[in-house]
């Protein structure tokens, strides 16, 4: 008998679909698509303010003393001493250097609150369970409880309604009303755009939403987030992010600490970065006359440049605009590679990330 | 492999001399590992006087080694060693269970 395996929604599932939002499945969970057109929400990301269900994101609550110490040993970033209200961004990584996942960690103040990919929360968990012997630290998963909504675009601060709110450093954490609800929110900017994710409890969730709507923020799906993703370069777990790949490859260079000292696979992260032997770059790839296909194989003169990831139709450019990882020495703007659609050559031209209007 | 933690003649006699130049009186190791450094796991090495409700206990050369449970898992064989030559002075662990030492030797991955 072949199990069904169902999957998950998130608490604004029902407000979504009053929406009229047209759902499609990605990560193992039922999220919108869209709302309206991918283009208009598009626009609400780039230029004004767009709300977005960030609910299947995984959440972990991480208390005890020795916590931010424990995270420290564990992942790329310097997390030791992290005041409250702060966040860091930061990457677990494996003694080889392979990307477990990329973490958010804001001190809450009582406790830390962890952002994980959607489909890691359990990896994670058992990741820290297993580097975890004496020290007191507990960790409990909190996605099924709670709700992740943000609020992205240039004008998705003003809708915070405080000054103090809308300049947030990233990761910063601080207090906002949102109706008559008090909730935390965390500048992430998790699309290389300002970005702030409120965390409300989940019978809360639906009033949030449905007050920043009312407030002017445009719902958006999954494929309007997706293309801005690509444009903007960011690694998704699962294509860009995943043992496969270390941090260097996939351009997150801005969650290592080189000086912060010992953490599992800092060795070898370290020496990647000394001797410039990273062996391949996260890279943006165009194709003016065709779409081709993920994971599809790049060329150049007949040998392998590497592989693409994600593609998308990208407004900026007016075509198909992919992600990929390029051989270190193709791995320039401006080269062009050749790729393989059923028995056809197409050209494709290496941009660099973020991806700007030509 | 033995399956069990000891500590060589001349790392207890160094311990023992430890101790009574600060007058520790009756005193334990406490061994163990945690998550960390390079290669994903280092050593810990300190003093205490008690052993823990879950400790395993060993007691040899006039030393008494306490160990979590966890961390016997991964030290079970190990001998603690003193060395005092060009190649390093001071506690060392000898581990038949790690696979990779990372290049300053402090961490160590199964």
């Amino acid at each position: 008998m072949q199990e069904i395996v169902l999957n998950r929604i998130t608490p604004l599932n029902e407000a979504q679909k009053r929406a009229n939002a047209v759902f499609a499945d990605k990560d193992g969970w039922t999220l919108p698509q869209s709302f309206s057109t991918t283009l208009e929400e598009y626009r609400a990301i780039r230029e004004g303010a767009a709300l977005v269900d960030r609910s299947y994101y995984g959440r972990l609550r991480i208390g005890g003393n020795d916590a931010l110490d424990l995270l420290n040993r564990l992942s790329s970033n310097k997390v030791i001493d992290m005041p409250s209200g702060e966040g860091v961004s930061t990457v677990l990584t494996t003694n080889k250097g392979r990307i477990i996942d990329l973490l958010l960690v804001m001190n809450m103040g009582e406790d830390l609150l962890v952002i994980t990919s959607p489909q890691t929360p359990s990896k994670v968990v058992e990741w820290l369970d297993l580097y975890t012997f004496g020290e007191d630290v507990t960790v409990e998963d909190v996605t099924e409880e709670t709700a992740l909504i943000s609020l992205m675009g240039p004008k998705a601060g003003k809708i915070l309604g405080t000054a103090a709110a809308e300049a947030l450093p990233l990761y910063g954490v601080a207090e906002v009303t949102i109706g008559d609800i008090q909730l935390p929110v965390i500048r992430t900017d998790v699309l290389g755009i300002a970005s702030y994710d409120l965390l409300t409890t989940r019978p809360q969730a639906e009033k949030v939403w449905a007050a920043l709507a009312q407030a002017g923020a445009v719902a958006v799906g999954e494929e309007a987030l997706e293309t801005v993703r690509v444009e903007q370069g960011v690694p998704r777990y699962g294509r860009e992010m995943g043992e496969e790949f270390n941090p260097l490859e996939a351009g997150l260079n801005s969650s290592i600490s080189y000086v912060k000292g010992c953490y599992i696979g800092q060795e070898v992260v370290l020496r990647l970065n000394t001797y410039d032997k990273v062996q391949k770059h996260l890279m943006a790839i165009a194709f003016e006359e065709d779409s081709p296909a993920i994971a599809t194989h790049m060329e150049i003169e007949g040998k392998d440049a590497g592989i693409l990831t994600s593609v998308v139709d990208s407004p900026i450019l007016g075509y198909a605009l992919a992600l990929g990882y390029i051989r270190t020495s193709y791995a320039e703007p401006g080269r062009e590679v050749d790729v393989r659609i059923g028995d056809r050559l197409t050209k494709g031209k290496v941009l660099e990330l973020p991806v700007k209007k030509a | 492999m033995p399956l069990t933690i000891s500590i060589s003649d001349k790392a207890a006699k160094k311990a023992k001399e430890f101790a009574n130049k600060d007058n520790l009186g009756d005193f334990g190791l406490r061994v163990g590992v945690k998550g960390g450094g390079c290669s994903g796991l280092t050593y810990t090495l300190s003093i205490d006087h008690e052993p823990q409700p879950n400790d395993k206990v060993i007691e040899e050369n006039g030393i008494k080694l306490f160990i979590d449970k966890k961390s016997y898992v991964f030290l079970a064989g190990t001998v603690l060693e003193y060395g005092d030559d060009l190649n390093g002075r001071g506690f060392a662990f000898n581990n038949p269970n790690a696979k990779t030492t990372c290049g300053c030797g402090t961490s160590f991955s199964v």
